[in-house]
């Protein structure tokens, strides 16, 4: 993965021309809201992903990132919309600059156009998950069990496995019905041939007791086994080519009554009552428009479902994700759910007046062929066509839609025409004329149609073992697959929620630390319970507050990503996720960032200067990693707090003579600065709990504690005895003193000419010199080093005041006095000693002797 | 910069090979499953043609599935 170096934005979305350097490192972005923070954080998921998500995401409707992400003003020239970013690639040992422009999303720019950093920006692309936005973040947490599920499967890439799944699942289940139309021809054909046989039980000993007395007929040897290859003519001579194949008067006499047997089905009373029952219940489906509807559109989903293939639809070729769409219309097949039943309900009492209009086709078949052996031919006109229309209704049948039509092709079987009956007498009467054959003859006749049933009857016993054999390891493919990504997926929960738990009670130490969590998956869905101090687990929205919420979320959302990514994990985008979190937990969220993120570079941003300050104070961005927005307008985009653009912005003011522009931006700009140098100095600063600090109340405290502090530093550098120290504090005194003075920054309340309200009435002459003064105070506060420029600092940022300091260390003076120094030793000591006396005596034995 | 390098411009899509790569959850359990087909006594050859097709091929649909369970006698 990568690291960003710097980004520069043209013409996207709110921004105009920004360019931000990022150094590789952790960088935080503040501002209020609707400062073009969101700008930035849509331009880096643009050049790297492609996409914005928040263009393209759900309930988008007509939003698009290629029409939408181009600055407003720039949406017929979407070429000047581009973004660049400048990345550095640990593993690779590579840098690169990689840009995309809104004429073309899709398609990335990598300069050098090296094939190694292409695939790491394709992995991205695989994993647009890096931006991380606070509605995100939510949906893990608050989410129902099926809709997180679907969240987390989408972070995780389970949409793959979800597909084999699926489509092993499909596979097994298509085998497995292939097995009963198979078992139904075994069955028909076992029937056929105990006919022929004459026995009753498809025995080996009653098989070979019935063929051996043919045999014996024919002087043939007797069979003694049945094996899968046992000809029961073994032995007899075969029928001469091109001689006329006879009609055998037993089997037809035997088929002529099964042929009646299965009309008989037919028209039997039974079939009447399942036919009216049926109708009756298609009826009802029927007369209900909707229903009707419903039926069709859920065999339609179904059809749908089962044709999803490609990452295309073959109609129109436009792209789709068959996962999604596979879920989509599975919703509407469960959402039909009532419709889908009575369809299943109906179909099962159709599945026996199919069966016997198979029977009745099968029967007459036979007849068929027995008719035109007879000598002269016998016309079965009747018998034939409905035997064709057996065949047809039984085709009809096996779908059910349209419902008008299945009712009429039902309807349909209501008993027997007679001239099919007639024509069956005189079949049978023709046949009974004629001469029985000789014993030989009939034993020969015999053992021809039982071989001929034999031989159909094991062929259909072939396909039904090897149906079931491919249905059985179908189920073992299948079943073995869900098995193992159920412990695979199991697993990676496992792992996922012991580091949730971890990174959660991390920050949340102080009253959570002995905090447990349950990610359950079942079925699709993945449930998320969080023990709430010890009373029991339950949804994290059910007792924890909103701020614990958010932590449980971002906590969720890095142990997923460390586990998908692993050390590949070395870029995120925080958007305005822990806007909730109270301070004390924002401290700990920084800590946790750093301790077990050290190599992942987070750009953060946020609307309240507070955290920002929190990021600097814990150390997780540098005093210069960090950009405050203070305003956005639609022609120049988000404007930011930077010395000296606000210094040249002032005088331009000035020089158009518009001094209540320059009050206006000079006092903002020294608001935003007076909070920073106090919080940076620690001042004192009367305490207001709306955290609403004016001018007046914070720049007099900074200038009044930064005076002391000198002080301090001389007395601390006298009692050291350190001469050169105490000069270099006088020098700096002394040059902080002039710039305050002549600033009268600490008469704000007295002084007319420095006091803002006022600012505004005074002429550019009068006003100038305020603006140089307060400029020369505020950098005043700085380190003289240009390449530092960072406001002075006291270190530790709580207890005892340690240091005075800078960024880069040229300031470092100490503020502690000798004495008061000793003074801290010499209190360490019994501490110390106590310490020691309970570690002994904890592991002292009788008779120790503790020396001290 | 070089925006206007044309050898440059890539379409972005994911390959196979690159994918491969990746530290996926699909790979880990795809690798998983055929072990566990080893361990089940099912046919080499079945377990030879569902790896090329998952984890070689990474073709998932239904179509390629069906002919890699049920080699040839897939239809009867």
């Amino acid at each position: 993965m990568i690291r960003v170096e710097s980004i520069t934005i043209n013409e996207f979305r709110g921004v105009r021309e920004l360019t931000l350097d990022f150094g590789g490192k952790n960088f935080a972005v503040c501002g209020p809201n609707g400062t073009g923070k969101s700008g930035v954080v849509d331009a880096l998921e643009f050049v790297l992903t492609g996409d914005v998500s928040r263009l393209s995401g759900e309930g988008r409707g007509d939003i698009s990132v290629k029409l939408h992400g181009p600055h407003v003003d720039r949406r017929n020239d979407p070429a000047k919309a581009r973004v660049t970013v400048k990345v550095t690639i640990p593993s690779l040992g590579k840098t690169a600059t990689i840009e995309r422009s809104l004429v073309d999303p899709k398609t990335v720019i990598v300069t050098p156009p090296d094939p190694e950093v292409l695939a790491v920006i394709q992995q991205i692309e695989a994993h647009p998950e890096v931006v991380l936005s606070r509605r995100e973040l939510i949906r893990y947490v608050l989410a129902a069990p099926g809709k997180r599920a679907e969240e987390v499967q989408a972070l995780l890439h389970l949409d793959q496995v979800e597909q084999v799944r699926a489509g092993l699942q499909k596979i097994a289940n298509g085998c497995e019905k292939q097995i009963a139309p198979f078992e139904t021809i075994a069955t028909q054909a076992k029937d056929s041939l105990l006919k022929a046989l004459g026995i009753d039980q498809l025995t080996n000993e009653k098989l070979l007791a019935a063929t051996n007395a043919q045999r014996g007929a024919l002087g043939l040897a007797v069979l003694s086994e049945l094996t899968a290859t046992t000809s029961l003519k073994d032995g007899m001579a075969a029928q001469k080519p091109g001689e006329p194949q006879s009609l055998i008067k037993a089997q037809a006499v035997a088929d002529i009554a099964a042929a009646r047997e299965a009309l008989a089905e037919i028209a039997a009373e039974a079939t009447k009552q399942r036919v009216a029952e049926v109708t009756t219940e298609l009826q009802a489906l029927a007369s209900d428009p909707a229903v009707a509807a419903s039926v069709k559109r859920e065999s339609l989903y179904q059809a749908g479902v089962d044709l999803i293939e490609g990452e295309s639809c073959p109609l129109c070729d436009n792209p789709w994700a068959p996962a999604k769409l596979k879920e989509h219309l599975q919703a509407k097949i469960v959402h039909l759910k009532d419709i889908s039943r009575k369809r299943i309900e109906a179909e099962k009492k159709i599945a026996p007046l199919i069966a016997s209009l198979g029977k009745a086709r099968l029967t007459l078949d036979a007849l068929a062929r027995h008719a035109a052996l007879v000598k002269p031919p016998v016309v079965i006109k009747e018998a034939t066509a409905f035997r064709g229309s057996c065949a047809t209704r039984g085709t009809k049948l096996l779908t059910i839609l349209p419902l008008g039509e299945t009712i009429k092709t039902i309807s349909t079987l209501q008993g027997i025409p007679q001239a099919i009956s007639e024509e069956i007498e005189q079949l049978e009467k023709t046949i009974l004329l004629l001469p029985d054959p000789t014993k030989q003859d009939g034993a020969r006749e015999w053992l021809t149609v039982a071989q001929e049933r034999l031989e159909v009857w094991r062929e259909a016993m072939r396909k039904v073992k090897s149906a079931k054999a491919q249905a059985q390891t179908a189920r073992q493919v299948s079943n073995i697959y869900a098995a193992t990504s159920d412990k695979v997926l199991t697993g990676i929960y496992e792992d996922v929620e012991k580091d949730f738990v971890a990174l959660y009670a991390f920050i949340n130490r102080d009253d959570e630390g002995k905090f447990k969590a349950k990610l359950v998956p079942s079925l699709g869905k993945l449930g998320f319970d969080v023990d709430f101090y010890g009373r029991g687990f339950f949804p994290p929205g059910a007792y924890h507050s909103e701020g614990h919420q958010d932590g449980m979320g971002i906590c969720l959302y890095l142990a997923l990503m460390r586990h998908l990514q692993g050390d590949g994990f070395t870029f995120a985008v925080l958007d305005d996720v822990l806007m909730s979190v109270d301070a004390g937990h924002r401290r700990e969220v920084c800590a946790l960032l750093k301790k077990e993120f050290p190599n992942t570079q987070f750009v953060m941003t946020t609307h309240d200067p507070i955290w920002l300050r929190h990021m600097r104070t814990e150390g997780l961005i540098t005093s210069k990693n960090g950009v405050q927005f203070r305003s956005w307008n639609i022609d120049q985009g988000p404007t930011r707090w930077d010395a000296r653009d606000v210094w040249a912005e002032i005088e331009d003011y000035l020089k158009a003579d518009d001094v209540r522009g320059a009050a206006s931006l000079l006092r903002n700009y020294l608001e935003y600065e007076s909070a920073e140098l106090c919080h940076r100095l620690r001042a004192p600063v009367e305490f207001r709990g709306d955290a609403q600090y004016q001018l007046g109340e914070l720049l007099p405290a900074g200038v009044r504690h930064l005076r002391d502090l000198f002080r301090r530093a001389k007395r601390s550098a006298n009692s050291w005895n350190k001469k050169d120290v105490v000069d270099e504090v006088a020098a700096r005194e002394g040059s902080f003193s002039k710039v305050a003075d002549g600033s009268n920054a600490e008469q704000w309340q007295i002084n007319t000419a420095v006091h803002f309200n006022s600012w505004a009435t005074l002429t550019k002459e009068d006003f100038a010199p305020v603006v140089r003064a307060l400029r020369a105070l505020i950098e005043g506060f700085a380190c003289g080093k240009p390449e530092c420029g960072s406001y002075f600092r006291v270190t530790p940022d709580r207890e005892t005041a340690e240091f005075l300091n800078c960024d880069c260390g040229t300031t470092n003076f100490n503020l502690r006095e000798k004495a008061a120094a000793k003074a801290v030793a010499k209190k360490a000591v019994p501490d110390k000693k106590k310490k020691v006396i309970k570690k002994l005596m904890d592991g002292a034995g009788e008779g120790s002797v503790v020396k001290v | 910069m070089s925006g206007n390098n044309d050898e440059a411009r890539v379409p972005a899509e994911v390959k196979p090979s690159v994918a491969a790569a990746l530290p996926d959850v699909p790979g880990q359990v795809f690798l998983k499953f055929l072990e566990t087909l080893k361990e089940s006594g099912l046919p080499d050859e079945l377990i030879a043609r569902l790896r090329k097709t998952l984890v070689t091929d990474k073709t998932l649909t239904d179509r390629a599935l069906k002919p890699a369970v049920l080699g040839e006698e897939q239809s009867q």
